[in-house]
């Protein structure tokens, strides 16, 4: 089932097609509803191989409804209403190219074209002479070359076309072109809607086009003259918008020189700037905020004056990115999709739910589809098309995925009144603080030197269990074994010594001969290799059985020495099997 | 008044009452259906997309029919659970010509399925495959191979292909329900 599909359980898998031959990107598919019945259908704009085969394709359900073919590469497509005629049909608009090309009916209906610009007039005048046969077209080469590189007004793509021309081809190229006057075109990057005056989801919207010119135009629906012009500091390369024209709208622009540009209504230049780190490859509006996805697999959130949210770290570049709104339900959301064949839903930095595709999507469109409000088109890499349907009953808990201080935190502790006691030690400390202060110095001097003395004493009377006489360091450690009365007492006792080893060594016992008896209470040791641990066994038995216990001294012994060197205090455990009995 | 009721049901004369809930997802045709079921005097010309639900009476030979037409539309499709209880049989109306959607009634059919007020009653399910008329509806087989209909172990079901705007196949499931509601 779709659980298995990597899904969440969220989404049903309505429809694959891995060889659909549908090669697009998220700005050339939208849904709309083209016949007025109620069902919308799917509107693509395929790319086909990128110079042959592109058509507007139109799907419904699983099948494709239709298909026309586009003079140029789609840029974008748009579905709108441009007038007020009932049914309430939705005409399509293309960019390709620099015309707007408006499908009604999916019939061509309307042809929009960009406006010329500016043509260098030195340009103009060396063509002129051309056309008069003044000078051959080596010259005219020459000083299109010096044009080009001096002049502020870019060349046409006539001349830029020339230019790259071999010399063979020159005489034919200017022969064909030389009688036609020069025009510079640009071209469409971008495009959007924008409602006229009413926020109706079936209002009458105008167009928003941007163009490689960095200009933004608003073009009015019904008889596409250019409303507003608006210029950027450079070319557009996705836009969304929001607003009405007549009241107050808002085009958010990112651009070609990696910065986000917001413009707004009766402003010709843009009114905030947001300046990213690297460049954006997606941009869609949540709410009144924009998520931009960027080069460096991040996905960032901004207010709309340009204040920087959060930012969080996405695990592969990021591919295509769409809104993801369920009005119905109040849910909205952003899809991404990554280059790791994974398409991530988030609102705002937390990760909601991730769908796992067969193939890497390169674009995504989240509306209603037929009649299912909750429809998620994707198509891949490959060409393969992927619908699938929200779950009536999905739930996204909106849990906090980002690593930061824990909930508990910042629960507010029950901290309890301050108390008369409480003020008077406070009051006592700060007024006598530097007293307090000598009297503890005092007192952790003194305990040093207690320390101190207690431990040369011990060095001295070779009290420790480490001897680190330079003759002989010696080191032990005894374990007692057993519940009693007999135990075995094992002393592990090593050389620590470099590379000398220790000789004429002895062990004796020091304990209370009313309570223990000891096998013998006076061993020898033989040669000691330094490093190596050497267990020394031998057998307690106690003989009270009154429950106490007693400490056995042991003393390491060197023949011909009286004192120690190292002495160990065994604390010896209450026989237990003396009391059993 | 207990005595007299079992003796007009003994006699026949007493038709017993059946509640039927027929579901679907919206645009499938329950309401035509049922609209083609009632006696012809009493048929609507429009029909319109439920709101919330209907409720319909009509009466067969033997069996007196109170069909609750439930809205198919997801907002309203939380409602179907609660008349669960009451209801003795169930007709599950199916688009065959909207492939797409297909995952979607199956979904919905095995939440149904799966309630605790249907899982473990022996009720019967009749599937209309409607809409045989559309040129890219699939058959009843596939309909039942889409929607894993083979699954349903406990309960008695049958799925027959219809045309609801003509009435064409309606009665013959009605006519297997009346005989799985009578035995």
């Amino acid at each position: 089932m779709s659980e298995s599909s990597g899904n969440g359980g969220k989404w049903l898998d309505a429809h694959y097609d891995p060889v659909a031959g549908l090669f697009t990107f998220s700005p050339c598919v939208d849904l709309a509803d083209l016949s007025g019945d109620g069902e919308s259908r799917l509107v693509v704009g395929d790319l086909g191989s990128g110079s042959t085969g592109m058509k507007l394709k139109v799907f419904r359900g699983t099948a494709l409804l239709s298909e026309s073919t586009l003079l140029d590469l789609p840029a974008g497509l748009v579905a709108f209403f441009m007038d007020l005629h009932e049914p309430r049909i939705p005409a399509v608009a293309v960019a390709s190219g620099p015309c707007v090309y408006v499908y009604k009916n999916l019939r061509p209906y309307f042809k929009f074209t960009l406006p010329g610009l500016e043509v260098n007039s030195l340009e103009q005048d060396v063509w002129q002479q051309a056309r008069e046969g003044q000078i051959d077209p080596l010259t005219l080469k020459e000083m299109l070359e010096s044009i080009r590189k001096k002049a502020d007004v870019p060349l046409s793509m006539r001349s830029l076309r020339f230019l790259s021309l071999e010399t063979d081809d020159m005489d034919d190229f200017v022969q064909l072109h030389k009688q036609q006057p020069i025009r510079r075109q640009t071209v469409i990057t971008c495009i959007g809607t924008l409602k006229k005056s009413t926020a109706d989801d079936d209002g009458v919207s105008c167009l928003v086009i941007g163009t490689e010119s960095s200009d933004v135009y608003v073009l009015d629906p019904e008889a596409f003259v250019i409303l507003s012009k608006m210029s950027l500091p450079a070319a557009p390369t996705m836009m969304d918008v929001t607003g009405q024209f007549d009241v107050e709208f808002r085009i958010t622009v990112a651009c070609r020189d990696g910065n986000i540009y917001v413009l707004r209504r009766e402003l010709d230049k843009p009114k905030y700037c947001i300046k990213l780190s690297s460049h954006p490859v997606g941009l869609v509006r949540v709410g009144k905020n924009v998520m931009v996805g960027c080069t460096d697999e991040s996905l960032q959130g901004f207010t709309q004056k340009g204040k920087k949210l959060w930012r969080t770290v996405l695990a592969a570049p990021i591919t295509t990115m769409a809104a993801m709104d369920l009005p119905t339900r109040g849910f909205q959301a952003v899809l991404v999709g990554l280059a790791n064949c994974e398409v991530q839903l988030y609102r705002d930095k937390n990760l909601l739910s991730t769908i796992k595709t067969p193939d890497v999507v390169t674009s995504i469109c989240f509306g209603r589809y037929g009649r299912e409000d909750g429809t998620l088109i994707m198509t891949t890499k490959g060409g393969g098309l992927m619908v699938k349907i929200l779950k009536r009953t999905a739930v996204f808990d909106d849990r906090d995925g980002a690593p930061g201080p824990p909930l508990a935190q910042s629960v507010r502790l029950n901290v309890p009144k301050k108390t008369k006691l409480y003020v008077d030690q406070t009051l006592r400390e700060r007024e006598n603080g530097l007293a307090m202060h000598r009297a503890f110095q005092m007192d952790l001097s003194r305990m040093r030197l207690t320390a101190a003395k207690a431990y040369v004493k011990a060095l001295e009377s070779s009290l420790a269990p480490v001897s680190s006489s330079i003759s002989e360091p010696l080191k032990m450690n005894a374990v007692v074994q057993g519940l009693g009365p007999s135990f075995k007492l094992t002393l592990n006792v090593q050389n620590t010594a470099a590379c000398r080893p220790a000789t004429n060594l002895a062990i004796s016992f020091l304990y209370d001969e009313g309570l223990y008896r000891m096998r013998n209470p006076y061993m020898r040791i033989p040669l000691l290799v330094p490093g190596l641990v050497y267990p020394v066994e031998t057998s307690v038995e106690c003989t009270s059985d009154k429950g106490i216990s007693d400490i056995i001294k042991v003393f390491v012994l060197h023949e011909g020495r009286s004192c120690p060197l190292l002495t160990a205090h065994i604390n010896m455990p209450v026989s237990e099997g003396e009391m059993l009995n | 008044m207990g005595l007299l009721d079992k003796l007009s049901g003994w006699l026949g004369l007493k038709k017993k009452e059946v509640n039927v809930l027929c579901l679907g997802l919206d645009n499938s045709g329950k309401t035509t259906i049922i609209n083609q079921l009632k006696p012809a005097n009493a048929q609507a010309q429009d029909i319109v997309p439920t709101i919330g639900f209907n409720i319909e009476k009509f009466k067969n030979s033997s069996l007196s029919f109170t069909v609750f037409d439930m809205s198919g539309q997801s907002r309203y499709r939380n409602l179907w659970e609660h008349y669960y209880k009451e209801s003795h049989a169930i007709i599950f109306v199916i688009d065959s010509g909207d492939k797409l959607r297909m995952v979607v009634a199956k979904e919905e059919l095995d939440t149904l399925l799966s309630h605790e007020d249907i899982r473990g009653r022996k009720m019967p399910v009749l599937f209309y495959a409607n809409k045989m008329d559309l040129r890219d509806a699939v058959s009843s087989v596939k309909v039942s191979q889409m929607l894993c209909l083979e699954n349903i172990r406990d309960k008695p079901w049958h799925i027959c292909a219809s045309n609801a705007i003509r009435g064409e196949g309606l009665q013959e499931g009605l006519d297997w329900l009346q005989e799985q509601i009578a035995q």
